[in-house]
């Protein structure tokens, strides 16, 4: 346990940081996404190279940023069926509020983000407060957001639907003067942040306290309401950010645009080593859930494999995934 | 001490038959009570808009119409008892329609087809059944998982809407002249009434309510759990059978629709969220409310694409009813 490491303690101590369960997954996820890129660039020339990774990336983040959102609510034993239509709800909201005009963008945006915060604090209000189970209470809130959202756009046929995102967001998504466009920037450092708060803060010991054991957390002083108020509301923020960059990514909104992403957002952090019960598993896990799913399907796609193929993959490599580390203790 | 406290258990334990049931059965009536205001309404708007009331082809029709969300709802149930969920009835209903659409004209007939959509249903849900019971898999996973496949499966069938459903499924199962609906209705109710007083029925409910001591009494818990995913299978792909028969072509996504509006039925049935406890009948309720909701809505002027919004608010309306007649019932006892 001394600071000073001799030369040949060093090769042990990386060992050591890979010797609970938690961090071996979160390294496998990782030399997954390496052999991916490689057989990917094997099978296809330029699949590897600069440009093709910055788009897959760029792709991989819109996963990314609900897989965020998910994993905070799946840390604590819930799940946040609400993605898809709060995420579309967001990107038909971004455009009709602004118009596709640079001067109100910055406010539809905050709207944007405002509309996540709200639906993800009713949803935390009903599984914290009234103590609804998260599936039925997001199921639900998923079917009211579909159902506003179709409705008050009268099926994305109204007059203000027509417009496109303002140009000033799509530059501020995807633009790249640094060399690797904003978004990348904006998931690294979303990346860097959510690791940060998880690893190191108080608020971060309390959500993985709170989902190993709600009661003793309880007793221990956490609040567990509030906590998981904040922790919905966190997804919701992160479907609404994720329907802001898709829609600046592709233009214009579409009805079930957030449809894949309900199964890739729980892939995503399932795929990184995130317990789905609850209380364990590591932010870097989850990112690299996001960039597998997507460079697989990539990759699939690059081979030609119809649409339909990418559902099967998808649903198969979960499987696959759970039955490698995603088994519950056995009870019988 | 010891004759208060004999005392006390007596005035817990014994209460008069009525009392009993309405204290047994108070969510599923609860449900009942809904059924009869939504009908209310139903008949209320119906009479304001066309100056008369619903005849028995407006009824019948209702029937027909809620049939296939009633097969898929007793499913649902099936696995709600076990505390698991379903996800995946929406794709095996949808792989049901693909294959009604796309094979029913051809080769087998139509018995042989109708019979092969029922038994590819029950294979999906041993799939899920073993995934769940025998690899521990969390049920919501395994089974968003599994939809996603068989949403995959339905499309590579049926990659755009269209096909041909034969018109003898249609005439058969849901005929509008005739109330075969309400005959198939009142058949899949006395399968539940049998199944329920059935020793498959008794492991399944006390696999619901305590895992532990259902394992300690002999029952096989695991067992138990891939029956109730294979019966989930084939309900949902006789609720496709009977979506199927109401349309004349087929659509891939289908089932989509179902995942919400089958746990909804399940919950406004009086289920618990935490297993042992739900109801053929109340989940029937439900059903036939969720598709009542339709016919209001459409009577009152409400535009239809705000369905999904209503039937969401519904769900977290009967849950949280749940709830507090549940918290009531055990203040009372």
């Amino acid at each position: 346990m001394s600071d000073r490491l001799t030369l040949e303690q060093r090769p042990a101590a990386a060992l050591k940081w890979v010797s609970t369960p938690d961090r071996r997954k979160v390294v496998f996820a990782w030399l997954a996404v390496l052999v991916l890129f490689v057989v990917g660039g094997l099978v296809k020339s330029g699949f590897a190279s600069g440009h093709s990774i910055s788009t897959i990336l760029v792709v991989a983040s819109f996963t990314g940023y609900v897989a965020t959102g998910q994993m905070f609510v799946i840390l604590i034993g819930g799940i946040d069926l609400s993605i898809p239509w709060v995420l579309n709800a967001g990107a038909i909201l971004l455009v009709t509020s602004s118009l596709g005009h640079d001067s109100s963008a910055a406010q539809a945006v905050l709207l944007t983000l405002g509309l996540g915060l709200v639906v993800g604090l009713v949803n935390g209000l009903g599984v914290g407060y009234l103590g609804i189970s998260a599936v039925v209470m997001t199921l639900a809130m998923n079917g009211i957001m579909q159902g506003a959202a179709l409705g008050l756009t009268n099926g994305l046929t109204c007059s203000r639907c027509t417009a496109s995102t303002p140009p000033v967001v799509h530059k501020a998504v995807l633009g790249a003067p640094l060399g690797i466009p904003n978004d990348l920037l904006l998931w690294l450092g979303v990346t860097a942040l959510v690791t940060f708060v998880l690893s190191a803060t108080v608020f971060g010991r309390r959500v993985y306290a709170l989902g190993n054991n709600e009661q003793a957390s309880f007793l221990a002083g956490v609040n567990v309401k509030v906590v998981t108020v904040v922790l919905y509301m966190l997804s919701g923020l992160f479907a609404a950010l994720a329907g802001i960059t898709l829609t600046a990514y592709g233009g214009q909104p579409t009805l079930g645009l957030g449809d894949p992403y309900l199964l890739q957002s729980v892939a995503a952090v399932v795929i990184g080593g995130v317990s789905i019960l609850g209380g364990r598993g590591l932010f870097l896990g989850a990112v690299a859930g996001a960039i597998i799913l997507t460079t697989l399907v990539t990759l699939l796609q690059a081979l030609n494999m119809p649409d339909y193929g990418r559902d099967i993959v998808y649903g198969a490599v979960i499987l696959a995934i759970l039955l490698l580390y995603g088994r519950e203790r056995d009870l019988g | 001490m010891s004759t208060q406290m004999s005392g006390a258990v007596e005035k817990q334990t014994w209460r008069s038959p009525r009392r009993h049931f309405v204290a047994q059965n108070s969510p599923v009536l609860l449900s009942v009570v809904i059924l009869v205001v939504a009908l209310t309404a139903y008949y209320f708007l119906y009479y304001r808009q066309l100056g008369a009331l619903p005849d028995s082809f407006d009824l019948t029709t209702i029937v027909d119409n809620a049939l296939p969300l009633v097969f898929v709802g007793l499913g649902q149930t099936v696995v709600v008892v076990t505390r698991g969920l379903d996800l995946s009835v929406g794709g095996v209903l949808s792989i049901s329609v693909a294959l009604a659409a796309t094979q029913m004209g051809h080769g087998v007939g139509i018995v042989g087809w109708s019979l092969a959509i029922l038994l590819i249903g029950a294979l999906a849900g041993l799939a899920n059944g073993v995934l769940v019971a025998y690899a521990r898999l969390a049920p919501i996973l395994v089974t968003l998982a599994t939809l996603s496949i068989f949403d995959g499966l339905a499309i590579m069938l049926l990659p755009k809407p269209g096909g041909r459903i034969p018109t003898v499924l249609t005439n058969v199962l849901t005929n509008p002249n005739r109330p075969y609906g309400l005959v198939f209705l009142i058949l899949a109710l006395l399968i539940w009434f049998v199944l329920r007083r059935s020793s498959y029925g008794v492991a399944l409910f006390a696999t619901g309510n305590d895992e532990t001591a259902a394992t300690a009494n002999g029952i096989n818990v695991r067992r138990t759990k891939l029956w109730a995913y294979a019966i989930s299978g084939v309900c949902a792909a006789a609720g496709g059978l009977f979506f199927a028969a109401r349309t004349t072509s087929g659509d891939a996504g289908a089932g989509t629709p179902f995942v919400l509006t089958s746990i909804t039925a399940v919950f406004l049935g009086g289920a618990s969220l935490f297993g042992g406890r739900a109801s053929a009948y109340g989940t029937t309720c439900g059903a036939v409310v969720l598709t009542l909701i339709v016919n209001v809505l459409f009577f009152a002027h409400v535009n239809q694409l705000y369905q999904s919004l209503y039937e969401g608010l519904l769900l977290v309306i009967a849950v949280v009813l749940g709830l507090v007649v549940g918290r009531l019932a055990r203040r009372q006892a």
